[in-house]
């Protein structure tokens, strides 16, 4: 059928070897297009955010398969620029989208089997529906929306639910999902959320206060002996509590990848790169406060686990376009000359281009910090020392005051 | 050969954009119109009656003569949705004060009314017309809330649709704020199957 559409289409060109490759090449023309959201991350990178939107608020000239990565995009620069408010908005829009997206679209994928996966609306991977809420509960804290942001958290648990392997690796968005419990007093939950990460975790001593304090609210005697002996000495304690998300380095970029075969067959691919970001040691200035131990999650690490758990479908997809490829090339070639069929050949191994989409603006790693205080007045710096680098990064965070039983929130990325 | 096709395109054409044009048509408020398994306004409609009238039939507020005074301190939201649940609150409050049987605290215009005091107080507002300070009403009762959801999926399997059920609980109480014992609480309940395509054009 879809052999016939294309031969259909081609009533346009009267010459028999141009037919094809005309059209052909207008899909071309539709596919493989995100010039300016690659621009826009130029400049985001840049150090120029302000710019990066301009360019983000321009939207997709060629329809709007590139829809999600617009709002993705313009939800972490928003974020980046202390607009937490339109970052919600742009976020909320995205995961309306995800959703929306559960339905395969017929037609669409009908037209990315002749052509390529460009050719598509970009849905996200798994890591990244899942980031879409972790931003959007980070947004919600800083804002003070506690129950929007527990909202958020059982959005993103459906998410982890739905692909356990994929995202187990995601520690910081697990720990982000139980502060959102927690802070709403909804003890269990927390629990629960802690307990699950505990086992994924390298070291449960990352988690083990939490579990513990946890555990004895809800008489858990056997789960409090079991991890009171990972607490780390001298925890710190305090009447209040501010929160960090740190966010340092950017996301792996998406790599095409080739496998060519005799006559014409090329099989194309996405990959991450092995990149990953390192993870900086921090410390609270004045330094008569300490952290909890810190929970951190290397997003190109997740992003590759994602991209893996969804192999077996891009395998198979890449499969059956390669035949149907296959097929119009050879029907072209029993149609029409030898010439005609190499055209043919040539255009359609061109056109098989690696979906390389991705959300761009995402720091390489998120970095949960927690530093328990006194209630009162605080000036704090957060120092960074990388591991094999002797300089060293002071960060100024702004003065607050904070009550007793306080939950602060600050977003930090560099 | 060409010209049929051409002609048959045509109309197929024609056809699937006629069906594109813009409709709007007016809903009632006692209208029930639902499109998925999520919270609908008719879901609120639904929740606020069936408290008003829990309320009002029930003891304290049943035996009550001398138009108690409450505070509302809102619904918590623990579903999995982003629902304004000072919309319930809003609606619940207008419904009891319509019977005539109890009164509220404005609780969200109390840094108002502070600031609407100290200007009175200010010295340009004539002495005589002042309102007099500490004359406000104590609550008696404490109405609190919150409203849960449990979302169930079909499990996976081959099929065409997929099926959703979700679950909604509103628990609502009456807290004596002398005493802090409940003294009225109840809850009702929306579920609902929606099942959606997995395939679509």
């Amino acid at each position: 059928m879809l052999i016939s559409l294309l031969q259909a289409g081609a009533v346009f060109s009267r010459r028999p070897g141009f037919r094809y490759p005309v059209l052909i090449f207008l899909l071309l023309c539709l596919g493989g297009c995100a010039g300016r959201l690659n621009k826009a991350s130029a400049r985001y990178y840049a150090g120029q955010p302000q710019q990066a939107l301009e360019l983000l608020e321009q939207g997709d000239h060629l329809g709007k398969r590139n829809q999600l990565l617009f709002l993705l995009e313009k939800g972490v620069v928003y974020h980046q620029l202390g607009n937490y408010q339109e970052s919600i908005r742009q976020l909320l829009q995205a995961a309306q989208l995800i959703d929306q997206f559960e339905m395969l679209s017929v037609t669409e994928q009908a037209g990315s089997l002749v052509t390529n996966e460009w050719m598509t609306r970009y849905k996200g991977e798994y890591s990244e529906r899942l980031w879409v809420h972790s931003y959007l509960m980070m947004n919600y804290l800083l804002l003070g929306q506690y129950d929007d942001a527990l909202v958020e958290a059982k959005q993103a648990l459906e998410r982890l639910e739905k692909h356990p392997k994929a995202l187990r690796r995601a520690y910081f968005t697990r720990a982000l999902i139980a502060l959102c419990f927690a802070n709403l007093a909804e003890d269990n939950d927390a629990y629960l959320v802690y307990r699950q990460l505990a086992n994924d975790l390298p070291s449960p001593v990352t988690v083990a206060a939490d579990i513990v304090r946890y555990a004895d609210r809800l008489g858990m005697a056997d789960e409090v002996e079991k991890y009171r002996s990972f607490l780390p000495r001298n925890l710190p304690a305090g009447e209040a509590e501010l929160v960090l998300f740190v966010a340092n380095g950017r996301i792996p970029e998406k790599r095409p990848g080739n496998v060519v075969l005799p006559p014409s067959i090329r099989f194309a691919f996405p990959y991450y790169s092995k990149q990953t970001t390192p993870r900086p040691r921090m410390t609270i200035l004045p330094e008569k406060w300490k952290s909890l131990p810190p929970v951190s999650s290397d997003l190109g690490t997740v992003a590759r686990d994602s991209l893996a758990a969804r192999k077996t479908r891009i395998i198979a997809k890449e499969t059956l376009r390669v035949a149907t490829k296959e097929a119009i090339a050879q029907s072209v070639g029993n149609k029409n000359d030898v010439a005609a069929e190499a055209i043919m050949r040539v255009t359609l191994f061109l056109l098989e281009e690696p979906d390389t989409r991705s959300w761009q603006t995402l720091p390489g790693r998120l970095t949960l910090l927690r530093i328990p205080l006194p209630a009162g007045h605080h000036k704090l710096q957060l120092k960074l020392n990388f591991p094999g680098i002797y300089e060293q990064h002071l960060i100024d965070l702004p003065e607050f005051e904070i009550r007793q039983g306080q939950r602060m929130f600050r977003s930090i990325r560099y | 050969m060409k010209k049929t096709l051409l002609f048959w395109s045509g109309l197929l054409i024609f056809l699937l954009l006629s069906g594109c044009t813009v409709t709007t048509r007016e809903v009632g408020s006692d209208e029930k119109v639902i499109y998925d398994e999520g919270y609908h306004f008719s879901d609120k409609k639904a929740i606020v009656d069936a408290m008003v009238k829990s309320l009002l039939s029930k003891p304290p507020l049943l035996r009550a003569t001398d138009r108690p005074v409450i505070i509302v301190y809102g619904i918590a939201n623990r579903t999995g949705e982003h629902i304004s649940t000072s919309a319930i609150t809003d609606d619940l409050r207008q419904a009891l004060l319509n019977t005539g049987r109890v009164r509220f605290i404005n609780k969200t215009q109390r840094k108002n009314i502070e600031r609407e005091t100290s200007y009175q107080y200010g010295g340009n507002v004539a002495a005589e017309t002042r309102i007099q300070k500490a004359r406000q009403i104590g609550a008696k009762y404490m109405l609190t809330g919150t409203l849960r959801s449990i979302k169930k999926d079909q499990p996976r399997q081959f099929r065409l649709k997929k099926k959703t059920l979700m679950y909604y609980s509103l628990n609502m109480e009456l807290t004596d704020l002398q005493t802090g014992l409940i003294e009225w609480a109840d809850s009702t309940e929306v579920i609902r199957e929606a099942s959606k395509p997995f395939i679509g054009w």
